[in-house]
C-alpha cells in the first residue's frame, strides 16, 4: 500500500513545518499550503488521503474551508484551533470536520486522531458487525460482546454504543448522540445523555470510575477509544 | 392667633388702669391723695412694663384722668389747684415712658436672640442632612425641602449644568429672571402674574452653581430676617455642591489610579508569569541545539520535557487571563449545561498528570452514581486544575480530589486536599484576591497571582462557594460548591 498523502493547512509557516516534520515521522506523505485557497486547489488537483487544517486562516476561515471541501469530498478533515471554546468545536463538527484539536498539543495525541481520522467511518446502512477493540457489536442481532462475553444492555444503551462504535475514535457530538438516539425532539436532553453513557460504562469498563473505553470531551461530546 | 394676642394686649392696659383704679378707690377712705397716686402709678409700671411705650402713655393719660376726676379735690371734675398733682402727673407720663421703652428694648432682644437661634438650628439641621448626601441632585432636593418647611413656600431649585446651562433640579418653575439671577450673581425678585418670587443666586469659589427660587408670599415680603435665612441656606448648599464635587473628583482620580495600579501590577504579573515559562523553554531548546551531539541522551530527554512541560504550564497561564477577560466582562453568561462532575474531576487530573510530572492528582469518588451538577465544564475544569497545579507548585504534594455528596442538599462539595505546610489562617481569605501571592510564593514561584481568583470567580459565578482550612492530617484543603442540575425525570429501561 502506498504511504497515505496527507495536506496541512496553517499559516504560521514555524507550526506548519513542525506538524510535517512530525507527520513525516510517522511515515505519512505531507503537503502543506498557508491558505484556504490554495488549500481548496490542493483538495482539488491531488486529493489527499486526509486534510488537517487550521481554523484561523488568513483568506477564508476553517469553519468555510471545511463546508466548500464537505460539499465535493467524504476525505477526514481535522481541524486545529487554539480555541477549546466548545461553541467553536461544535460549530466546527456541525460544518462537517471529524475531529477537532486543540493547540497547543502533544505530538501523540496529533497522530492518534489522524490515525482515527484515517480510519473510514462506517456508514449509517450498513448492517455489519462492529469490532472496536475486544467490544464486539453483531448488527442484525443487536449483541454486544466484551472479551467475547456477552453484555446485556437496554435498547437505548444498544443505540448509544452503535453510534459510538461506528465512529469509533472519534468524538461525538452531544447533538449528534442525542439526535442519532432519542430524535430532534431530545437535542437539549443532556442529561439523558450522561445517564446514559455512565450506564454504558457501569457495564463495559473495568473501573467506571476511570473509563478508559468511552472517554470524555468537555462540553462537547464522546468518543468510543478502540485501543485500551 | 395673632388676633388673638393683639386684643389681649389691648385689653391688658384698660384692666391695669380699672384695677390700679378699683384699689385706689378702695382705698380712698383710709389714705391721702399721695398714696392714692402711688396706686395708680404701681398700675401704670405693671403695664409698661409688657406693652408699648405708645400703649403705656395712653393708659397713663387715662389713669390720670380718672384720678384727678375722682380724687383730686374737686371731685368729680377734671380740674386740679395746686402745683404738686401737676408735677406728680408729669412724673407718671416719664416713668410709663421710662419702663415701657426700658422693657420693649429687652423684649427685642430677646426677640432677637430667638431668631439667632432659630436660625442656627435651622441651618444646622440642614447642614447635617447636606452632608450626609454627595450627589448634587439630591442635595438640591434636600435643600429645598428643607426651605419649603423653612418658608411654607414653594421653592425651585436650578443647577449649572457641565455645558454651561441651567437645568432644573428641584420644582416646576424656571425663568429667564432666574437665569438673570445666576449670570449677575446677585439676588433677583420676580413679579410675574403667576405669583411673586425671589431668586437667589448658589455661589461657589469659581462659578455661579445654580439659583434657589422662593415663592414670595406676605409673610416673606415683611420680614427680612427670611431674607437673610434665605442666603444662608443658599451659601451652605453652594458649600455642601462644591464638596461633593471635589469629593467626586477625588473618588475618579483615586480610582484613576486604582485602575492605573491593577494594570500595571497585571502586567508585571503576566510578563513575569509568562516570561519564566518561556525563558525555560528557550534555555533547554537552544542548549539541545546547539549540544545535541554531546549531551547524554537522558539529559537531552529531560531537556525536551522541560520544553514540553513548560509550554504546557504557559497553555494554563493564558488560558486563566482568558478567563479573567471573559468573567470580569460585566455581561458574562454562562453556558452551562447538566455535567457529570466524575468527567470534569478526571479531564482535570488527566491535564495534570503527565508521565513527567514530579507529582499525582488522584480522583476518588466513593459514592457512585453522583448526581449531575448544572455548569460550564470547561470553566469548573479549570478551577481544578488552578487548584491543583496550586498544590503541585507550592505544597509540593500529591493531590487527592474528592467529591462529596449529602443527600437532599443541592450543591455538590469538591474538596482538593495536599498534604504541604498548608496557609497561615489570615492568608487564607487574602489568597483568593487579584495577584495576591503567599508569603512564601516567590520562593518557589510559578504561582500566578491569578489563579484562586479566578477560581472564586468561576465558582461564584456559578452559585457555589470556595474556602479553605487546615486538615487534620496536615495540609490544605480548598473545597468548593457546584449546585445539582434537575434530574431527568425517569429514564429506567429494562435490559433486553
Amino acid at each position: 500500500m502506498s504511504r497515505q498523502r496527507l495536506l496541512v493547512v496553517e499559516d504560521d509557516a514555524e507550526m506548519r513545518s513542525v506538524i510535517a516534520l512530525a507527520l513525516r515521522a510517522y511515515g505519512y506523505d505531507v503537503s502543506q499550503v498557508g491558505t484556504g485557497a490554495d488549500a481548496l486547489i490542493e483538495v482539488h488537483t491531488r486529493t489527499p488521503d486526509a486534510v488537517i487544517l487550521d481554523i484561523g486562516l488568513p483568506d477564508i476561515d476553517g469553519f468555510a474551508v471545511t463546508a466548500r471541501i464537505r460539499q465535493g469530498y467524504e476525505l477526514p478533515i481535522l481541524v486545529l484551533s487554539a480555541s477549546s471554546e466548545e461553541l467553536q468545536q461544535i460549530r466546527a463538527f456541525d460544518s462537517g470536520a471529524n475531529d477537532y484539536v486543540v493547540k497547543p498539543f502533544r505530538e501523540g495525541e496529533l497522530m492518534a486522531r489522524v490515525r482515527a481520522a484515517l480510519r473510514r467511518p462506517v456508514p449509517l446502512v450498513e448492517r455489519r458487525d462492529l469490532n472496536v477493540g475486544d467490544l464486539r457489536l453483531e448488527s442484525t442481532q443487536r449483541r454486544v460482546y466484551l472479551h467475547g462475553a456477552e453484555l446485556k444492555l437496554t435498547n437505548t444503551e444498544y443505540d448509544l454504543l452503535h453510534v459510538l462504535a461506528r465512529n469509533a475514535d472519534r468524538v461525538v457530538t452531544h447533538g449528534q448522540l442525542l439526535l442519532a438516539v432519542w430524535g430532534p425532539e431530545r437535542l437539549n436532553a443532556v442529561q439523558y445523555l450522561r445517564v446514559f453513557v455512565r450506564a454504558l460504562r457501569d457495564k463495559l469498563e473495568e473501573d467506571p470510575t476511570q473509563p478508559r473505553r468511552i472517554t470524555t470531551v468537555l462540553g462537547v461530546g464522546y468518543r468510543l477509544v478502540s485501543t485500551s | 392667633m395673632i388676633q388673638s394676642r393683639r386684643v389681649r394686649a389691648y385689653g391688658f392696659a384698660p384692666a391695669c388702669v380699672a384695677v390700679s383704679f378699683l384699689c385706689a378707690k378702695i382705698a380712698h377712705p383710709y389714705g391721702d391723695l399721695a398714696e392714692l397716686a402711688m396706686i395708680h402709678l404701681v398700675g401704670i409700671v405693671l403695664l409698661a412694663l409688657r406693652s408699648s411705650v405708645r400703649t403705656s402713655v395712653a393708659a397713663s393719660i387715662l389713669s390720670i384722668a380718672l384720678f384727678d376726676f375722682f380724687f383730686i379735690p374737686p371731685e368729680y371734675a377734671f380740674a386740679w389747684t395746686d402745683a404738686k398733682s401737676g408735677l406728680t402727673f408729669l412724673a407718671m407720663i416719664f416713668i410709663a415712658i421710662t419702663v415701657s421703652s426700658l422693657s420693649e428694648n429687652l423684649r427685642r432682644q430677646e426677640q432677637d436672640a430667638r431668631a439667632v437661634a432659630f436660625r442656627a438650628q435651622a441651618l444646622y439641621e440642614l447642614n447635617v442632612e447636606l452632608s450626609a448626601s454627595r450627589d448634587v441632585r439630591q442635595l438640591a432636593a434636600i435643600t429645598a425641602r428643607h426651605l419649603e418647611k423653612l418658608f411654607g413656600a414653594s421653592v425651585d431649585i436650578l443647577l449649572e449644568t457641565a455645558e454651561g446651562g441651567l437645568e432644573t433640579a428641584s420644582g416646576p418653575r424656571s425663568s429667564a429672571v432666574a437665569r438673570n439671577a445666576w449670570l449677575r450673581r446677585e439676588f433677583v425678585v420676580e413679579s410675574a402674574q403667576s405669583g411673586a418670587a425671589i431668586w437667589v443666586p448658589v455661589l461657589g469659589v469659581r462659578s455661579t452653581l445654580g439659583v434657589i427660587g422662593v415663592e414670595l408670599g406676605e409673610a416673606f415680603a415683611r420680614n427680612s430676617e427670611r431674607g437673610y435665612m434665605l442666603m444662608a441656606c443658599a451659601s451652605q448648599f453652594g458649600a455642601a455642591i462644591e464638596g461633593a464635587q471635589i469629593a467626586g473628583a477625588m473618588q475618579r482620580a483615586q480610582l484613576e489610579a486604582e485602575t492605573e495600579r491593577m494594570r500595571s501590577s497585571l502586567l508585571s504579573a503576566v510578563s513575569h508569569d509568562l516570561k519564566t515559562p518561556l525563558a525555560t523553554m528557550i534555555a533547554a531548546g537552544s542548549t539541545l541545539s546547539s549540544k545535541l551531539s554531546e549531551l547524554p541522551e537522558a539529559d537531552a530527554r529531560a531537556l525536551v520535557a522541560s520544553v514540553v512541560n513548560e509550554g504546557q504550564r504557559l497553555d494554563r497561564l493564558i488560558q486563566n487571563l482568558l478567563s479573567v477577560t471573559r468573567l470580569d466582562s460585566p455581561t458574562v453568561e454562562l453556558r452551562r449545561t447538566p455535567e457529570s462532575i466524575e468527567d470534569i474531576v478526571r479531564a482535570a487530573t488527566d491535564r495534570l498528570n503527565s508521565p513527567g510530572a514530579s507529582f499525582r492528582a488522584t480522583a476518588q469518588f466513593r459514592q457512585l452514581p453522583l448526581p449531575l451538577v448544572w455548569a460550564e465544564p470547561l470553566l469548573l475544569e479549570q478551577v481544578l486544575v488552578n487548584l491543583i497545579e496550586n498544590a503541585f507548585q507550592h505544597a509540593r504534594s500529591n493531590v487527592v480530589v474528592k467529591i462529596v455528596h449529602s443527600a437532599g442538599a443541592g450543591a455538590l462539595t469538591v474538596q482538593v486536599a495536599d498534604s504541604g505546610p498548608g496557609i497561615a489562617e489570615h492568608e487564607r481569605e487574602k489568597v483568593f484576591e487579584k495577584f495576591y501571592r503567599g508569603q512564601h510564593a516567590g520562593r518557589m514561584d510559578g504561582g500566578v497571582g491569578l489563579g484562586l481568583t479566578i477560581c472564586r470567580a468561576i465558582v461564584r459565578a456559578h452559585g457555589g462557594r470556595i474556602a479553605m482550612r487546615e486538615r487534620a492530617e496536615g495540609g490544605l484543603l480548598v473545597e468548593f460548591s457546584v449546585p445539582l442540575a434537575k434530574e431527568p425525570a425517569v429514564l429506567l429501561e429494562v435490559a433486553s
